[in-house]
């Protein structure tokens, strides 16, 4: 509920700004929701590694899908900003690391083996929070990571998804519909609707398909078919809006750092 | 088959076994639309190879069968729980063959059978009790009339549109949809065997024990001189006789054919048995037939001579993947032009779902399985997706009437797949899931964290 609240509050701001004003403006308000966004997931990293010492494994389950809330909501930009912490904090398929390492622990028969992985999720996490504060943002950067994350939103889940251990993949997949939503909003979708009314409303309708088939009580309820459709339909728009927003065509694949 | 004058067969046959064991990874968890355990062999390495009747004859294939090819493997044609766990056609029958290690608990006896007639797929078709049926191949199903297992239907048409809509719940298909799946099914060919001449009659090639196997195919049965294996299986006549017969496994069923059979276990209506000694001992059992052992033995040697062919896998990869793709976007040449947005449409959905799970086999940067090539792999990422877009492009065009601009988006998809893209899907393979060590890597750390959840 907070992050929904700041969210709107940037798009206030955003508003404000919309007429004349450099993206970078809006890049660094939604800064903060970035830091909000990690800052919770680091939040639950430490509740989960001090329920994992106290041996309070039901709290522990808890705290884990508590920051993943966070993480999955940062996945805007974690693959392009950051992706040797995204590969440390989430890798995947891994039994020794990161969210999944200690999910297949913790949502398995070895909960009580989880801690040491616990201890390196949170200093990884704090680094991130050290980082996401000074690191260098870009318009171009965002919308990219937005386009990238729609497309991963619609590809196939039947196989049960990334965090099938713990069965919260559709945990995972609304909260970063939830992330789209917040970056677009926050960044571009003022700027888009005073440049092509039409197309701005065609995002947002978009926006919506994706989040409303992402609205059903168990993922194998999701309709694959028309995720991928919304998913698709999303990232046509937004790149027909890239040149409206100055950006250049977004790039589906992070080049190297 | 393995020959005993050359190792080379036996080499590629344990290569090619080791590569489908490597691959298999059965569906696991509480949140998946097919029953945990559920083995769709969809990450094998090898596939049954898929030999055209009109290519091989030194022609192409029709509008027609490219059509069928890409309807046979479209999930969409399906319904219910078939589509929403992306089952095609195709699925069951890999490359038109069969799919030996297809299994969904609760629907299959053996791996290779799957009841149809269950409760998970279409409620309304359900008949109460569990009764798989094999999963047969469709080469050289333009001679195997009448179909299904027990012979039931005359017309493959008839077959084709009963599996769609009451199999697997789907909804009617058009006319022109089922015409194609029916041409495309009549051009697999049978994969040729040199080691039968004219009138299915082995030739010189074949060894003592095969020719004594194929005298006792032929020798009157001791109890009914009327009958011999050949009455049935008629050498020249692609070793069918079109009828349905009582052999001692449960009621009639259809004379099945022997050609390509090597490759079509499990056998009999049901998949009950696993190997040719198995049928051979059933066969010696209920008619009584007084084989001794070294008979047994020889008949085995020349059914399995018979049931041969030529390279029956193909190892899959960056080129054979681009080339199904590549079959499959052809319809679009003719859809465009003409309009017709139901193909419009199939293609689109049909080769976007290829891409993607193209795109899976290059691992992206969170993947500890591989840490080479990642600036080739982003790349190979990439030019996929930016073909699922522009695909998507020619889809949301077309629907909108706009023909123009959705023929402009497919000439640039055309050029890219097939000049760009593949190059850049090359330089990426080797750190790709189609390389074997990374595939067992990968698959070896995803088989680690959910075992790790298990135990």
């Amino acid at each position: 509920m907070r992050l929904t609240a700041l969210c709107f509050a940037l798009w206030v701001v955003a508003v404000a700004a919309a007429h004349g004003e450099p993206s970078d403006a809006a890049v660094e308000e939604y800064r903060l929701a970035m830091i909000e966004n990690i800052g919770q997931a680091l939040s639950g990293a430490r509740d989960l590694r001090d329920a994992l010492n106290r041996q309070d494994f039901i709290n522990a389950r808890k705290a884990w899908i508590g920051a993943r809330v966070g993480w999955e909501r940062s996945e805007v930009f974690t693959s392009g900003f950051v992706p040797d912490l995204d590969e440390a904090i989430d890798a995947w398929p891994d039994a020794n690391a990161g969210f999944h390492g200690i999910e297949a622990k913790l949502f398995g028969a070895d909960p009580a083996d989880a801690g040491d992985q616990a201890d390196a999720l949170v200093a990884h996490l704090a680094e991130l929070d050290a980082r996401i504060r000074t690191m260098q943002l870009t318009p171009q950067g965002l919308f990219n990571g937005i386009v990238r994350l729609a497309y991963e939103v619609g590809d196939s889940k039947v196989d049960g998804g990334e965090s099938r251990v713990s069965g919260t993949s559709l945990d995972d997949m609304r909260n970063n519909a939830d992330g789209i939503d917040c970056a677009y909003r926050d960044l571009f979708a003022v700027k888009l609707e005073a440049a092509d009314k039409i197309l701005a409303d065609r995002v947002e309708d978009d926006v919506k398909w994706l989040k409303a088939l992402l609205a059903v009580n168990e993922l194998r309820s999701v309709d694959a078919d028309s995720l991928r459709k919304a998913s698709e339909a999303l990232i046509v728009g937004l790149q027909a809006a890239a040149p409206e927003l100055g950006l250049s065509a977004p790039a589906l694949e992070e080049a190297a750092k | 088959m393995i020959r005993s004058w050359t190792l080379a067969p036996i080499v590629a046959a344990t290569l090619v076994l080791s590569l489908r064991l490597a691959a298999s990874f059965p569906v696991y968890g509480q949140q998946t639309v097919l029953p945990a355990g559920s083995e769709l062999d969809e990450q094998a390495l090898v596939a049954p190879r898929e030999v055209f009747r009109s290519e091989a004859a030194g022609g192409r294939k029709s509008y027609l069968v490219n059509l069928g090819d890409l309807a046979f493997n479209a999930p969409a044609l399906l319904g219910g729980v078939a589509r929403q766990a992306g089952i095609s056609c195709g699925t069951c029958h890999v490359n038109g063959a069969a799919n030996p290690k297809f299994f969904i608990p609760g629907l299959s006896r053996h791996a290779g059978t799957f009841d149809t007639t269950g409760p998970l797929l279409n409620p309304k078709a359900d008949n109460g009790f569990f009764d798989p049926v094999r999963i047969p191949s469709l080469r050289g199903a333009r001679y195997l009339a009448p179909y299904g297992n027990d012979g039931r239907i005359a017309s493959l048409r008839d077959f084709v549109r009963n599996v769609i809509v009451n199999e697997f719940a789907g909804p009617e298909p058009p006319a022109a949809t089922l015409d194609a799946i029916v041409a495309y099914i009549q051009d697999i060919d049978f994969l040729r065997n040199f080691s039968l001449g004219p009138a299915g009659r082995l030739t010189a090639r074949a060894s003592d024990a095969e020719r004594r196997g194929e005298a006792l195919f032929v020798r009157p049965f001791p109890h009914d001189p009327d009958m011999s294996c050949a009455t049935c299986h008629v050498p020249s006549g692609a070793f069918v006789d079109h009828r349905q017969h009582d052999v001692g496994s449960g009621g009639l069923f259809k004379t099945p054919t022997l050609l390509n059979a090597d490759f079509n276990a499990p056998y009999f209506h049901d998949g009950r048995f696993d190997s040719y000694d198995q049928v051979v001992g059933h066969f010696n059992r209920v008619f009584d037939l007084g084989l001794s052992t070294g008979e047994r033995q020889d008949l085995v040697a020349y059914l399995t001579t018979v049931g041969d062919a030529e390279r029956p896998y193909e190892r899959d990869g960056v080129g054979a993947a681009l080339k199904e793709i590549a079959d499959f976007a052809t319809v679009l040449d003719t859809a465009i032009p003409a309009h017709d947005t139901d193909v419009i449409a199939l293609a689109v959905d049909t080769v976007d779902r290829e891409l993607r799970e193209l795109t899976e086999q290059f691992p992206d940067h969170k993947d500890p399985a591989v840490s080479g090539g990642q600036d080739e792999r982003r790349r190979a990422r990439g030019a996929l997706k930016d073909l699922v877009l522009r695909l998507s492009r020619i889809g949301l065009a077309a629907s909108a009437g706009q023909f123009d601009a959705a023929s402009v988006e497919y000439r640039d998809f055309r050029n890219l797949a097939l000049a760009a893209v593949p190059n850049l899907l090359r330089a990426a393979q080797q750190w790709s899931l189609f390389n074997p060590a990374i595939r067992d890597a990968h698959y070896g750390a995803l088989r680690q964290m959910l075992q790790t959840a298990n135990k």
